[in-house]
Formats: structure tokens, C-alpha cells, sequence
């Protein structure tokens, strides 16, 4: 045992160099390609117009604060910005609400076919996104191009995963908590809202984040389901003044600066969330 | 309890698997989505254009996913290894880090493909700066063979978070006594990476080879907004969408491509995944 520890040491010593060398060098590359690219684009939306032309990769001398309230008063931001909002929650919060309703009865098998269901769900997951087929729906039923509409048509690509999560969640509930409250004569509702909703609630928050990501950043649907300016969320508001105005790169380095703070103070504050549902393998194959 | 299953099930059905069900159908019709245009039956004369010069652009397209997806698949399945096996510490520089990769999938395709099209602006942007220094130029995203890499390594950019941390998750679930127990038979860190590490992160290499190829098979989201498919980036996905939406306006001919790329993901996944499945199983047993 001693020689063991006394031959170690040596090698000990250069094992422990090594891997604070590599783990300095994957720090430094992540920090390069992670964090350089979004430092950049701060720096160029804090750039003078006329700087960014003659020397675009050093910062101003004077910050261009303008450079904001340009873009947002040349675009449509702040309207965009609501639309998005109203979007992407009010989809998100559907999706969550029909998933719970979904998942509960399958979790607890009180319908036929539990187990079928739930393979219905989950072929879902793997479903081509029918775009032309949707988008052809949405003109036939008046989705097309209306605020109700565009919501609607957002629910269900949520729905297999909140499915799957909330199956999970809800298994982890002990059952005998149902008999207790069956036998108390707690309706059905009152029941979910009561005892399933506290108990499986971080399932229902990563439910809803990740509909809410998909909403948000999704650039398709609003470019296939409408039509009118005033309905547009910020992603196609944006990608159309990048269209629109391809040399001004400091505005619109501000826009995507303006239109990114929401969702990235909203992922930082539930970052453990996200993190986790990746990590813990909520996704099974 | 019926009422909310059922009406889950409806919008699941309504906007998940009828879609899925009637791109065949559309595949099978001239349908050209104009006002004022008649639509017939047109049997499968869709699928024997896609395979003759009737309509050109098939077959590169297929070619160009086929790029498009192994390239995705292998280098962020590589890198993601990496950052995982270097990320997986207690440390707060590890958690922050781990926070950092995964920032690209939540500020979404949007502001990700305009932050690199700035980067790789032709005039203005860093990268061009640093060809210049080289005395060598390029117009990247509009530059037939540069476009297609580059938008592989956005769009593993994206991704990359996702797969670091299903992996990492893999590697926690690896109790510490097998490393020991390996250490002391003589077991160096190569030998612990290949007999230990690989074998039993089968599972999560599982979930991330299949994310990705089914990802990348179906993705254009990205594409969209990089290249539009110009430059030899026009993937089957973005083939269909730009056949539909785009300037030439066939709706029946999108859906046909849409149909031919589902069944091709099929041919490539299922497979795949029982080869994968097997591999964890005969590994573990």
C-alpha cells in the first residue's frame, strides 16, 4: 500500500497538471464559441453606424445607446414583442393544462388502452411536421391569420413531450393519495388541482418552458400562417427588417439583442429546470 | 375526466396526426395552394418527378441532406463527448459553463442564424476581417461549398447544449466505485475511457445519435434563415417548404417530398435504433 502511494505520486502530480490544462483549454473554447458570438453582437449594437463601417471590430469611443430606441421606433419591436408574449404563453399554458388532462388518466389507467394511448402520444415525438397539410387546415377551419388561430395551431407540438414528462411525473404519485381523496368524495378537478398539480409541479413547469421556447422562437409558423404585420411576433418582425435593412447591422444588432432579453432572463431565472430535464434523461428512446 | 382526455386527444388528432395523414394525400394531387387554380388527382406523378429531370433538384437534395446529416450527427455527437466529459465536475465554473452551451437553444433559430450571418458578414464581419489577414476572402453563406459547412456548424451550435447534457447525464449515472475498482487492477485513463466510460454511456449515445439524425433529416428552420437553400443548402425539408411556399407554389409537390423524407428518416432511424438498442443491450448484459 505504501509503495503504491509513494510510486503514485509522481504521476499523480502530472495526471492532475494534465487535467488542469485541459480543463483550462475546454473552458477557454467554450468560452470562445459560446460567449464570443453573443459579446460580439452587444458590441456591435453599442457601435456608431459610421464606426461599424470604417472599423467594425473595435467598440465606439461612444457607446450608440440610439442604436436601441432606433430600431425599436423603425421596427415594430415592442408590438412584436407582445405579440410573442401573448403567443407563446397562452400556447404554452394550453399545451400544459391538456397534457396534464392527457397524461393523468393514462398514468392511472382509469381508460382503455392505457398502454396503446400512450404509444399514440409517443409516436408523436416522431411525426414529420405536416406543415403544407397545417397549413391548408388553417385556411379551411379560420385559423389563418388570426391571433386565435396562430395559437391554436402552436398547442399540439408540445403536447407528445408533455405527455411523456407528466406520465412520468404523475407514476411517482403515490396512488393511495387518489383512494384517500376518491373515498373524501374530491371531484376529479378538484382533485388535480388540489393534490397532482403541488406534487408533479416542476413536470409542469419544463412542460411549459419548453412549448413556451418552441412558440417563441419558432420562425415557420408565423411565416406560413400569417399575413398581417400587426399579428407578427418578434421572430419574423425581426428576420424582416434584417430583410428589409441588410447593411444596418448596428440596429439590428440591437434588435436581436432587444428581442433575445425576455426569453434569456426567463431562462436564466429557471436555468436549474432546463438543465436538469436534459441531464436526468426525461427523454427515452 | 372524459371531457379532458377528449379534447386533448382532439387537438392531438386534429393538428398532429390528420396533418401526417393528409400530406399523403396532397402528395397525390396537383394542388398548387393559388386562388382560382383547379386541383385533380394527379396519382403518383409527384414521386416520378422527384426521380426524373421533370422536376430537378431531388436528387441533389438528397445528396445535400445526406451531408447535412452525418455531418451533424458525428461532430456533435464528438464535441459533445468532449464538453461532457469535462463539464460533468461540481465546481461553479462547471455549472456555469453547462449553462453557457445550452443559451443557443433558448435564444432559437432566429437570433442564431442573424448573429452568424453578421459574424460572416462578407464585408463587415469578423470572420472576413480574419481571411483578409490571410490575404484570401470568401462570401461564406454565399459561396457554393463553404454555405452547407457553415450551416452545419451553426446548426450544431444550436444543438450542442442538448447533447452535453443528456451526456452528462449518462456519465453521473456511472458510479465512481467502478472507476476505483479499475484503478487499482492497473486500469489507466485510457483504458478506464474505452473498458468503462463508452460502454456504459450507451444509453444516452442512444437518445443523441437518434435526436440528431432524426433532427437533422427533418430540421430547415435554420436553413431558412441562413440560406433559404441557396448555395447547395437545399436539404429534402427546405426543398419541400420552398416548393409550397416558395416562388414556385406546388403544394402537392411539397407534400410528395415531405412523404419521401418521412419514409426515408424511417429507413435510416429504425434500423438505427434497434442497432443501438442492441449494442446497450449486449453491453450491459
Amino acid at each position: 500500500m505504501t509503495s503504491l502511494a509513494q510510486t503514485g505520486l509522481p504521476g499523480a502530480r502530472r495526471a492532475r497538471n494534465y487535467a488542469l490544462a485541459s480543463r483550462l483549454l475546454t473552458g477557454l473554447l467554450i468560452v470562445l464559441l459560446f460567449f464570443l458570438p453573443v459579446l460580439y453582437i452587444i458590441m456591435v449594437s453599442l457601435e456608431q453606424p459610421a464606426h461599424f463601417l470604417s472599423s467594425p471590430l473595435t467598440p465606439s469611443a461612444h457607446p450608440a445607446v440610439a442604436n436601441y430606441s432606433n430600431v425599436w421606433n423603425q421596427g415594430n419591436l415592442g408590438a412584436e414583442l407582445v405579440n410573442t408574449i401573448i403567443y407563446s404563453v397562452a400556447a404554452a399554458a394550453l399545451t400544459t393544462v391538456l397534457s396534464l388532462l392527457i397524461a393523468f388518466p393514462i398514468a392511472r389507467r382509469l381508460v382503455a388502452w392505457p398502454n396503446g394511448l400512450y404509444a399514440f402520444l409517443v409516436i408523436g415525438l416522431f411525426l414529420p411536421l405536416s406543415i403544407i397539410p397545417l397549413f391548408i387546415e388553417a385556411q379551411k377551419l379560420g385559423l389563418f391569420d388570426n391571433r386565435a388561430g396562430y395559437i391554436l395551431l402552436h398547442v399540439e407540438p408540445g403536447l407528445p413531450l408533455g405527455v411523456v414528462l407528466l406520465t412520468g411525473f404523475i407514476a411517482a404519485v403515490p396512488r393511495e393519495l387518489d383512494e384517500a381523496a376518491w373515498s373524501d368524495g374530491c371531484g376529479y378537478l378538484r382533485y388535480l388541482l388540489r393534490v397532482i398539480v403541488p406534487l408533479t409541479w416542476s413536470g409542469l413547469l419544463i412542460t411549459f418552458l419548453y412549448s413556451m421556447l418552441g412558440v417563441w422562437n419558432d420562425i415557420i409558423g408565423p411565416v406560413v400562417f400569417l399575413v398581417n404585420p400587426a399579428l407578427f411576433p418578434i421572430s419574423r418582425g425581426l428576420f424582416n427588417f434584417f430583410g428589409t435593412n441588410q447593411s444596418d447591422w448596428t440596429l439590428l444588432a440591437a434588435g436581436i439583442v432587444i428581442a433575445s432579453l425576455p426569453i434569456l432572463a426567463l431562462f436564466i431565472v429557471t436555468q436549474r429546470y432546463f438543465i436538469r430535464s436534459a441531464m436526468g434523461g426525461a427523454i427515452k428512446m | 375526466m372524459r371531457l379532458g382526455l377528449w379534447l386533448g386527444l382532439a387537438v392531438y388528432g386534429l393538428f398532429g396526426i390528420v396533418p401526417a395523414l393528409a400530406n399523403v394525400i396532397v402528395s397525390l394531387t396537383n394542388y398548387s395552394g393559388l386562388a382560382g387554380s383547379t386541383t385533380s388527382f394527379s396519382g403518383l406523378s409527384n414521386y416520378r418527378a422527384m426521380l426524373t429531370t421533370e422536376r430537378p433538384g431531388f436528387i441533389s437534395a438528397l445528396w445535400i441532406t445526406v451531408v447535412f446529416v452525418v455531418g451533424v450527427t458525428v461532430v456533435q455527437n464528438g464535441f459533445g463527448l468532449m464538453l461532457a466529459h469535462r463539464l460533468q465536475g461540481g465546481r461553479r465554473i462547471d455549472s456555469v459553463l453547462r449553462v453557457l452551451v445550452f443559451v443557443p437553444i433558448v435564444l432559437g433559430v432566429t437570433v442564431v442564424g442573424l448573429i452568424w450571418i453578421l459574424i460572416f458578414d462578407p464585408a463587415q464581419g469578423p470572420a472576413a476581417s480574419l481571411l483578409k489577414a490571410f490575404g484570401t476572402s470568401s462570401a461564406f453563406f454565399g459561396a457554393t461549398g463553404v454555405a452547407l459547412p457553415l450551416v452545419i456548424g451553426v446548426q450544431i451550435w444550436q444543438n450542442l447544449g442538448f447533447t452535453t447534457l443528456v451526456y452528462i447525464g449518462g456519465l453521473k449515472s456511472i458510479s465512481r466505485e467502478i472507476y476505483e475498482a479499475a484503478s487499482l487492477d492497473g486500469a489507466g485513463r485510457w483504458a478506464r475511457l474505452r473498458r468503462i466510460t463508452l460502454p456504459l454511456l450507451a444509453p444516452a449515445m442512444t437518445i443523441n445519435i437518434l435526436l440528431a439524425v432524426i433532427g437533422s433529416f427533418t430540421t430547415y428552420n435554420l436553413i431558412y434563415i441562413l440560406t433559404d437553400g441557396q448555395y447547395s443548402t437545399q436539404t429534402l425539408g427546405m426543398l419541400a417548404f420552398n416548393n409550397a411556399f416558395g416562388l414556385s407554389a406546388n403544394l402537392g409537390y411539397g407534400a410528395a417530398v415531405s412523404v419521401a423524407l418521412f419514409v426515408l428518416t424511417l429507413i435510416v432511424a429504425l434500423p438505427l435504433q434497434w442497432y443501438l438498442r442492441r449494442r446497450e443491450w449486449r453491453i450491459t448484459s
